[in-house]
């Protein structure tokens, strides 16, 4: 009954009214240019994402958040973003978008509570393991151990998302959704750093795994 | 709690939180500077704040990962908000 109580208050609160106009008016478009196509890599994949969860994707270019609000058309995305973006004079618009500003030169310890009290509220965080735009040619590079850290203390599942942009305007944009990882479940609620860091590289295989999918099916 | 009993069970943390150094671990003092002596990088300097936290019972604000430079820095933040 409480859970109830605190979904609805979450769709109508005025936090949200920017993010979800946009949404609302750019859906067509978005969805025209795009012409999205979603793939699960198993059946478990499917289900919709429900609760606190901790998204990450590819980050090939500067429209990937967008590409990632489409793959997860269901849920508000809180995107983690460098702190430069909130010193600019979008700062307001960073904000409207629910981004959460991140220090990259000097990580703050309250940054990461602003994370995983998101997480632990029941929202879905957005972040891209790569740290930063990362195009080479399509090759994914390493992967950063600080997502499984928030992951695990938010206590929260993974989802690995891979997004496969547009090579020509009439291509289509592929979201290769995969299975949700449960940490905690798995590792124990803090595991060791040698742990952390062998998980991040896992990651980083699952999301080589969701891009063999990409690029075997047809567009 | 003494700077002594802090330093303890902060290689106590240490030691927990990555074996890897072990050595370099046990052999601290206050002046081992933590990326360069101890091979911290932003994430394990996480992973020690977050293990400090839950142990020690105390908060980290307004403070970022550079402004601890050595071992004696994090036993000062934590001595003064253990007062």
């Amino acid at each position: 009954m409480e859970q109830k109580r605190t979904n609805r208050a979450k769709l109508f609160s005025p936090r949200y009214l920017v993010y979800d106009f946009v949404k609302a008016t750019a859906s067509l478009p978005g969805l025209i240019w795009m012409r999205p196509r979603w793939i699960y890599e198993t059946e478990a994949a499917k289900k919709r994402i429900r609760g606190g969860a901790l998204l990450i994707a590819n980050h090939y270019g500067f429209f990937d958040p967008v590409y990632l609000m489409f793959a997860v058309w269901y849920r508000r995305h809180h995107f983690i973003c460098g702190q430069e973006f909130f010193e600019s004079k979008f700062r307001w618009l960073f904000k409207q978008f629910l981004c959460i500003p991140v220090d990259r030169k000097n990580f703050n310890f309250g940054s990461l509570r602003e994370i995983t009290d998101e997480l632990k509220s029941g929202s879905l965080v957005s972040i891209f393991p790569e740290g930063h735009i990362h195009d080479d040619g399509g090759n994914l590079g390493a992967f950063k151990s600080g997502p499984v850290l928030i992951a695990l203390q938010g206590k929260v599942p993974i989802v690995p998302v891979y997004v496969r942009p547009k090579a020509h305007f009439w291509n289509r944009v592929t979201f290769v959704i995969g299975e949700p990882i449960d940490l905690v479940k798995r590792y124990g609620k803090r595991p060791p750093m040698s742990e952390i860091d062998a998980i991040a590289e896992e990651l980083h295989r699952k999301e080589e795994a969701l891009k063999q999918i990409a690029y075997q099916k047809r567009r | 709690m003494s700077r002594t009993e802090i330093i303890g069970k902060l290689k106590e943390i240490l030691l927990a939180a990555d074996d890897r150094n072990r050595d370099k671990v046990l052999a601290c003092t206050e002046d081992s500077r933590l990326v360069a002596d101890l091979g911290f990088s932003s994430v394990s300097m996480l992973y020690m704040v977050i293990a400090i936290e839950e142990e020690m019972d105390i908060r980290f604000e307004n403070v970022g990962a550079s402004d601890f430079e050595t071992l004696g820095d994090v036993v000062n933040y934590i001595e003064a908000k253990l007062k």
